[in-house]
């Protein structure tokens, strides 16, 4: 997408909100208008990485503020806007942003059957956190498994513009969901800077994003399984002086999914293979092909109604045919160390209930490897010197 | 009384009651289970759902969660916030207690909620649950 279709794109979502806004208004109380949001405000230090700022000092920027609105155009039409306010220092790119607004049409909805269509720009619905990975509330972990969430990609994964649909049919085996997306994500340089590489100044285009996920939730079970497929191309053009090259990008991802509920605990899971393959970019003729795979284990107990306890265990590898990494020095004459092959995070969490809607959540993470910090072509070395490295945080939730 | 404490009214089964403009008298566990999760909005004849629900410290709650959703309250509550921050949905209407949500129940159209058995539901019809 080039820049002008970018602004013109983000020029008409614009519009495209302020006219929900403006319905709002003029509906105001109304019973087909519904608005709600969040504040979230928090302290964060990652020493010794790049993952939240590049000098290890204890910040600010885990901010996360939202406000949505859903308006019902009719029984079967509605619209829905998200205005978001993200500041996750290195993480992401910091700003307001129309997180998604897309029309949601239901063209059949009976009592075992339901289809919807999402038309515009929507989330990603397809993994266990995705579609509201920046509302801490609906998260179990302030920083989420980077395997699966690698933050330096939230902004192209977070959500496309598009269309998508799910369909929910109830069968005597049970509940089946099935969704599917396709779209493409407008991609900036300062988000480019943090997947590719600090120093990129051409222009990166998601040519496609093609998505789709089922889910399986068995009659008389706590148990819910899903598999959910990605497949994505992009493509990246040289500025006039680039010291990169231009250079085409595959981004595919297979992914298992499977959670267990009871009454004071869960655990949840999520598996992934992903295959990158690279031609171009770093030099004209490379053809890098490479299989990353990951996996979490989440879970939660429920200590009391206002406190939860999380433990997570977190593994990432970046190429499955050299999980050490001892090949990265080999190959990239010394400059990227073998720590970079993989990531493995091993976290802590508690949140407690100080009053209703809000919350208070305090989290550690024990870091061995250096595979999911940004950017993630052309990793930096510098700051993210160390094998080992930690993170803790704290956070304020307030939501209604 | 503290502000999350479980209220201890100790009540006997919960019934599912809709407004009497509503032409269904039975549904299944699951077909419930997809109203309460918000994702069926309409009734058979096209009329929008109006869903109504007590708060999660209610111990009715609990049960018809339990007993007719066959879903613990806080899986309901992950999908209500699901659906209430990805836009594609909104979460149901919470009424303070069982009189309030008899009285809404009665005078909304549409409207589907739950109260004790025994309870008047003069104004009302109770819906069968279905295995």
């Amino acid at each position: 997408m080039t820049l002008l279709s970018f602004k013109l794109s983000t020029f008409s979502l614009k519009r495209s909100l302020l006219m929900l806004l403006a319905l709002n208004i003029n509906s105001a109380f109304a019973e087909d208008w519904t608005w709600h949001g969040f504040v979230s405000q928090g302290l964060i230090q990652a020493k010794e990485s790049n993952f939240v700022n590049n000098d290890g000092d204890v910040s600010a920027r885990l901010t996360e503020i939202g406000v949505n609105s859903v308006y019902k155009i009719d029984n079967d039409l509605k619209l829905s806007g998200q205005l978001m306010y993200l500041n996750g220092g290195n993480r992401f790119v910091d700003g307001a942003r129309i997180d998604y607004l897309f029309l949601n049409w239901t063209p059949h909805n009976s009592l075992d059957w339901q289809f919807d269509l999402y038309l515009g720009r929507f989330k990603n619905m397809h993994w266990a956190y995705s579609s509201t990975r920046d509302v801490a509330i609906t998260r179990p972990l302030i920083v989420l498994p980077q395997s699966v969430y690698f933050d330096s990609f939230r902004d192209i994964a977070v959500g496309s513009d598009g269309l998508a649909l799910r369909s929910t049919h109830n069968l005597s085996i049970g509940e089946l969901e099935f969704i599917w997306s396709w779209g493409a994500t407008p991609v900036s340089l300062d988000m480019s800077r943090r997947v590719t590489s600090t120093d990129v100044s051409g222009e990166t285009d998601q040519k496609f994003v093609h998505q789709a996920s089922a889910y399986w939730r068995p009659s008389d079970s706590q148990m819910q399984w899903g598999v959910s497929l990605l497949d994505s191309d992009f493509s990246y053009e040289k500025s006039a002086v680039d010291r990169y090259f231009n250079g085409d990008f595959t981004v595919q991802r297979v992914m298992l999914n499977w959670r267990y509920s009871a009454e004071n605990w869960e655990l949840t899971s999520e598996i992934m293979q992903e295959r990158v393959n690279v031609q171009g970019f770093i030099f004209p003729q490379l053809v890098r092909n490479q299989f990353a795979q990951g996996a979490f284990l989440l879970g939660r107990y429920d200590w009391s109604e206002l406190t939860s306890w999380y433990l997570s265990y977190d593994y990432f590898i970046a190429n499955k045919d050299n999980p050490s990494g001892s090949q990265l020095p080999v190959t990239s004459g010394g400059f990227i160390p073998s720590y970079f092959g993989y990531q493995r995070d091993a976290a802590i969490s508690v949140d407690h209930q100080l009053a209703e809607n809000f919350r208070l959540k305090l989290e550690y993470h024990w870091i061995e490897g250096t595979g999911r910090l940004g950017p993630n072509v052309v990793p930096d070395v510098v700051v993210n010197g160390q094998r080992i490295h930690n993170i803790w945080a704290v956070q304020l939730l307030y939501w209604f | 009384m503290p502000l999350f404490a479980r209220t201890q009214e100790t009540p006997s089964a919960p019934v599912v009651i809709v407004n009497a403009s509503v032409k269904v008298q039975q549904l299944s566990h699951a077909q419930l289970r997809s109203i309460y999760m918000m994702r069926q909005v309409l009734w058979p004849d096209g009329s929008a759902i109006k869903v109504f629900v007590l708060p999660n410290r209610s111990e009715l709650h609990l049960q018809f969660s339990r007993q007719q959703l066959q879903l613990f309250p806080y899986q309901l509550d992950r999908v209500w916030q699901k659906l209430t921050y990805s836009g594609t949905g909104t979460p149901p209407t919470e009424v303070a207690d069982s009189a309030k949500m008899r009285e809404l129940v009665a005078s909304t159209p549409g409207a589907i909620g739950y109260i004790e058995t025994g309870n008047d539901i003069t104004e009302l019809q109770i819906v069968h649950i279905q295995p």
